[in-house]
């Protein structure tokens, strides 16, 4: 299988006023296209730096990254940020939407940064989109008008617009019901089934962890 | 451009303390920039006007606070008798001016007339753009020749005659235009520097013995006010201040060059310096509260700049986008300067004011768009400081998934 992420990190240190924290220490990951792997630890191991990393928002480690055979770590800043709106979606929770902004602005959000970027959008690749994830009715309304289910499709329908190789899901389900959590992770295994679509989803919810293909504990360093 | 759009109306103009803050605080700033660099520019024209004053020997008239005029006791003959004893043992500059009449002209305006004799004209060196020098050795009774300026310059070319009910001497009299002032050719008030009249309306005279002579008392009483003697002691400054005690009951002080040197510098100077000093220290309080401004309004941003910079925002395009943005605001508070600016110009020659209707780009005079350069360097300035620190709280709070959690 081709392998899409190489990762390796020696450390990543944060610094306070009072102390520093080293965390990620000598942490390797490799990803192949189309897997599904889901990230589990307690709080403070380093579970969204990792996913920081991954999506190409943290630069400041020590180590190596190669995305898709690509070097990233000399990267212009306006590279990484292509890189983000060409090949990486998030998937966040469902506050992540601007409330200034109707539900239909927030998901096409990433087209405004695809400028002459390489790939093609079409009306109606918008259009499959909202139809699959059902929230074509809630399209004009402002997120603080939406439900926590709707506002989380939302957010997911705006991490797949541009059709990314990669997906990063950070606790995309942590504050939904049985059944909106539900929906939201066939989603998700959805676009991994049919766009063989690489699947990194940050949870505390093992039982949602132990449905990817691969678990990686993160444990705090020592 | 999209991008930029989006982000000033999507987000910064949804954050009042951003919107409206900002406009406000590089409005204050700029105000204040403008209204000190306009008015230090003016005291330092006024000041080169009047450097003329900075010699020795030089010393000029002032009628002592104290001193009571009484028009009852003023006669003809006594500021005649003043008149002759300056004539003869005296090199004096004699000006005066406020004198209103009403010349017909395609503007409309009331005319002010200025009077001065050759010493001052000399000292002065009126520039010209038509026509020749004034010539003082006119035959009093015949057609006087005169310098206009540039309004009147429309109606009457070089060489034209313009017939004036004249106050000072009393009747009709006709003048012929010798040459034409450049636009804006101005005097400045000699105790407030910063104030000035223009000559874009006026009639200047050449003054003459013969002239003074004819003259009705206003004329030489308001000329005396403000002579200048010239090449000249205090002994015989003493015995002029006699004469004019004698002849007219009242005190006058003659001020020496020292005197005005250190009036000049004590007074100006010293003004200057505080205006220089005020505007310096308000413009960097206004930069601190501009900086704490944005500060905030980064905090209230994070969340928006956070999901941006996810989907394809790149820190660069940031930083273009918060340089235009403050361009933008910058640009509106300099075109309202320039628009109260040009309409206060403008005002003067609605209201026929011939001593400050003024001929400028966009209805600016060079002075104006001097203070408007300062105004945007002084933004640059802030701009610069501003959207730096903008950035470094930007990157300073690590733009992160943990951000939206």
């Amino acid at each position: 299988m081709t392998k899409i992420i190489d990762l390796s990190v020696k450390e990543k240190i944060y610094k306070s006023k009072k102390s520093q924290i080293s965390i990620l220490n000598d942490f390797r990951l490799e990803v192949a296209a189309g897997e599904k792997i889901a990230i589990v630890g307690e709080s403070g191991v380093g579970k969204s730096s990792l996913l920081n990393i991954i999506g190409l928002i943290d630069r400041n480690y020590n180590g190596e990254y190669t995305l898709l055979g690509s070097l990233t770590n000399n990267l212009h800043t306006s590279e990484l940020a292509q890189w983000r709106n060409q090949t990486i979606g998030f998937v966040l929770q469902e506050s992540a939407l601007i409330n200034s902004m109707t539900v239909e602005d927030n998901i096409k959000l990433p087209l405004l940064y695809a400028g002459s970027g390489k790939k093609e959008f079409k009306p109606e690749d918008f259009e499959s989109v909202i139809n699959a994830i059902g929230i074509k009715p809630i399209l004009k309304k402002k997120p603080l008008e939406c439900s926590g289910g709707e506002k989380a499709r939302a957010v997911f329908a705006r991490g797949i617009i541009m059709k990314p190789q990669i997906i990063l899901a950070d606790e995309p389900t942590a504050s939904l019901d049985m059944e909106n959590r539900e929906r939201i992770v066939t989603l998700l295994f959805k676009m991994n089934k049919e766009f063989n679509t690489t699947i990194i989803t940050v949870t505390h919810d093992l039982e949602i962890a132990n449905r990817h293909d691969r678990v990686i504990h993160l444990e705090r360093s020592k | 451009m999209k991008i930029f759009k989006f982000i000033v109306s999507k987000i910064f103009l949804r954050k009042t303390i951003l919107g409206i803050g900002m406009i406000l605080l590089l409005c204050m700033a700029n105000y204040i920039t403008f209204t000190a660099a306009r008015s230090i520019l003016s005291t330092f024209q006024g000041y080169q006007e009047t450097k003329y004053i900075n010699q020795e020997g030089v010393y000029i008239a002032n009628l002592d606070p104290d001193s009571h005029m009484d028009m009852n006791i003023i006669g003809e003959n006594g500021s005649q008798a003043v008149y002759d004893y300056l004539n003869n043992n005296f090199n004096y500059a004699f000006y005066t001016d406020g004198f209103i009449v009403s010349v017909p002209n395609i503007d409309d305006m009331e005319i002010s007339l200025g009077y001065m004799n050759e010493e001052y004209y000399k000292l002065n060196q009126f520039e010209l753009s038509q026509g020749t020098d004034l010539d003082f050795d006119y035959q009093f009774g015949e057609e006087i020749p005169v310098l206009i300026g540039k309004g009147l310059s429309k109606t009457y070319p070089v060489g034209s005659t313009i017939k004036i009910e004249e106050s000072v001497l009393g009747r009709s009299i006709t003048l012929k235009v010798q040459g034409v002032l450049k636009q804006n050719v101005y005097h400045a008030n000699y105790y407030a520097l910063n104030s000035k009249t223009y000559y874009n309306f006026s009639i200047l005279f050449p003054v003459n013995e013969a002239f003074i002579n004819h003259a009705n008392i206003d004329l030489q009483l308001n000329g005396l006010m403000d002579v200048i003697i010239l090449q000249t002691s205090k002994e015989e400054i003493a015995d002029l201040s006699e004469v004019i005690k004698d002849n007219l009951g009242l005190t006058f002080n003659f001020f020496s060059q020292k005197e005005n040197y250190d009036y000049f510098n004590e007074y100006y100077l010293h003004t200057l310096k505080i205006i220089s000093i005020t505007t310096f220290i308000l413009l960097i309080v206004i930069t601190c509260l501009s900086i704490w401004n944005v500060l905030v309004s980064v905090r209230l941003m994070l969340k928006d700049f956070t999901i941006n910079l996810l989907v394809g925002l790149s820190y660069s395009k940031l930083k273009k986008i918060f340089y235009g943005y403050f361009g933008i605001l910058s640009f509106i508070n300099l075109t309202v300067i320039f628009i109260v600016t040009a309409f206060n110009r403008y005002g003067c020659w609605l209201r026929k004011d011939a001593t400050f209707a003024t001929y400028g780009l966009f209805g600016l005079i060079g002075m104006d768009w001097l203070a408007l350069l300062l105004v945007v360097a002084s933004d640059i300035i802030i701009g610069v400081i501003v959207v730096e620190s903008m950035l470094w709280k930007t990157k300073k709070i690590p733009i992160s998934l943990g951000v939206l959690q």
